[in-house]
């Protein structure tokens, strides 16, 4: 008897708290949203179900000892999962069209209005009981607004690991919503006129270009802003192993095999991080807000430079494909195809949007640079 | 209150600067890109231009011939 009461004190039904049911079913919303609606199943699969295990009484999964523990103490907690998840996005990234036409370049940096808009946003919060950002959390909260998951999580791991998990999930989110929150914001801001501009073909771009490009990327980070080359000479890294051509093992294996085991892990970290006592605070609830904030901002002020450029250039320049300027690399240019379609059935911008696609990336690389340079 | 209000003016100078480096880089970025682009013009565009046009006037004039000799062949293979 005495036996079956330790064992029963020992089962997950005994020691089930509210929080732990309660973020579990959070886990399970996350599995329904990347399983049934497709939505970034690649992360928020992991991350959903990382979200279950830490939330299992007595497993001690999140323990010093096991295995999301470690998951999260190696991977994340210095930095290194995202940053290889980098490099494999600059395997994956083909520069040419942003080296064809590199005013695009702009747009990118427009669109992290965004990110420092939101950082002010979140100090105003404050103002409200309840909440109490210090500025190094206002500049985790506000790098959602970049669109860009490795980024945001490795900011967030230097600047305020107590939020990561609720940032990383705000972050895949919205992400995952960018065809639900982008055209509205579109089609307030332009006209119809303006969205079925065609633009001229890109011209072509040498193979010395697109190598130099990734090693002028890295020189200037270094020369200006060393505190990004973490971020930007992992992924310059990973894009000169793609454009050199003579490597093409490594570039296929950080594209590949090393992206997909280190998604895994990071995924499992990242949902190690919603356990209960971590997640079920108003900070919680006030980041979603603010990374919705961050997001719409960003796409508004990304449309709005693209408008302007529009009108310097005498009307050559698409304003949709300012919206592409918050990475969010490749769903927010399919997502300004689509809107340009919609206008004009032979209107085809994908290619013009990935230029500002792309220049988000290493425009939220430079933004968080700049924020662990001042804050850090 | 005075140290929020000190906070946001602080978030303030960061949003600022923040934005104007990030504008400046880029913008150093689109000059570099610029100058690469003078340095490395596409000399892919322009040796195969005129190959592309000569490949497919070969192929074109060779066409006709050959895709009836092809056709023949293989209406003659399935005949049997």
């Amino acid at each position: 008897m005495e036996g079956l009461m330790a064992f029963w004190s020992e089962t997950g039904i005994a020691n089930f708290t509210g929080g732990q049911l309660l973020m579990m079913g959070v886990g399970c919303l996350l599995l329904f949203l990347a399983i049934a609606k497709g939505f970034e199943p690649l992360l928020l699969l992991p991350i959903g179900f990382g979200a279950i295990l830490a939330n299992i009484p007595n497993a001690g999964f999140t323990d010093e000892g096991g295995l999301l523990y470690y998951a999260y103490h190696v991977g994340i907690e210095t930095g290194i999962f995202p940053l290889l998840i980098f490099m494999g996005v600059g395997a994956l990234t083909d520069f040419g069209a942003l080296i064809a036409n590199p005013k695009t370049l702009l747009l990118g940096a427009a669109a992290q209005f965004g990110i420092f808009a939101t950082l002010l946003g979140a100090i105003g919060l404050n103002l409200v009981p309840g909440f109490e950002f210090s500025m190094q959390d206002a500049a985790a909260i506000a790098i959602i607004g970049g669109a860009d998951g490795p980024t945001a999580i490795f900011l967030a791991s230097k600047l305020a690991p107590e939020l990561l998990g609720a940032i990383a999930v705000a972050a895949y989110s919205y992400m995952a919503l960018v065809p639900l929150i982008q055209p509205p914001i579109m089609k307030l801001l332009t006209t119809k006129a303006e969205r079925e501009i065609k633009m001229e073909q890109l011209r072509e771009v040498s193979k010395k270009e697109k190598i130099i490009f990734p090693l002028m990327v890295l020189g200037m980070t270094i020369l200006f802003l060393p505190a990004a080359t973490p971020l930007v000479g992992m992924f310059c890294l990973g894009n000169l192993m793609r454009e050199s051509g003579v490597v093409d093992r490594l570039s296929k294996t950080a594209q590949n095999e090393l992206i997909n085991i280190v998604t895994i892990f990071l995924g499992l970290a990242v949902g190690s991080k919603l356990s209960a006592e971590q997640f079920l605070r108003i900070e919680t609830l006030g980041i979603l807000v603010l990374g919705a904030v961050a997001f719409s901002i960003g796409t508004a002020t990304g449309v709005l430079m693209a408008k302007l450029m529009c009108k310097l250039s005498g009307g050559k320049v698409n304003p949709l494909i300012g919206a592409a300027g918050v990475s969010a690399v490749p769903m927010a240019a399919r997502v300004v195809n689509k809107v340009g379609l919609e206008s004009n059935n032979q209107n085809f911008l994908l290619m013009h949007a990935m230029g500002p696609n792309v220049a988000g990336v290493l425009g939220s690389a430079v933004a968080a640079g700049v924020l662990l340079a001042v804050l850090g | 209150m005075t140290s929020i209000s000190e906070q946001l003016s602080d978030a303030l100078g960061i949003m600022i600067m923040g934005m104007g480096l990030v504008f400046t880089f880029l913008s150093i970025l689109i000059v570099g890109i610029g100058i690469v682009a003078k340095l490395f013009p596409a000399p892919v565009a322009d040796i195969p231009a005129p190959q592309a046009p000569s490949n497919t006037a070969v192929a074109t004039h060779l066409d006709p011939k050959l895709v009836a000799a092809i056709t023949s062949a293989i209406h003659q293979y399935r005949a049997k």
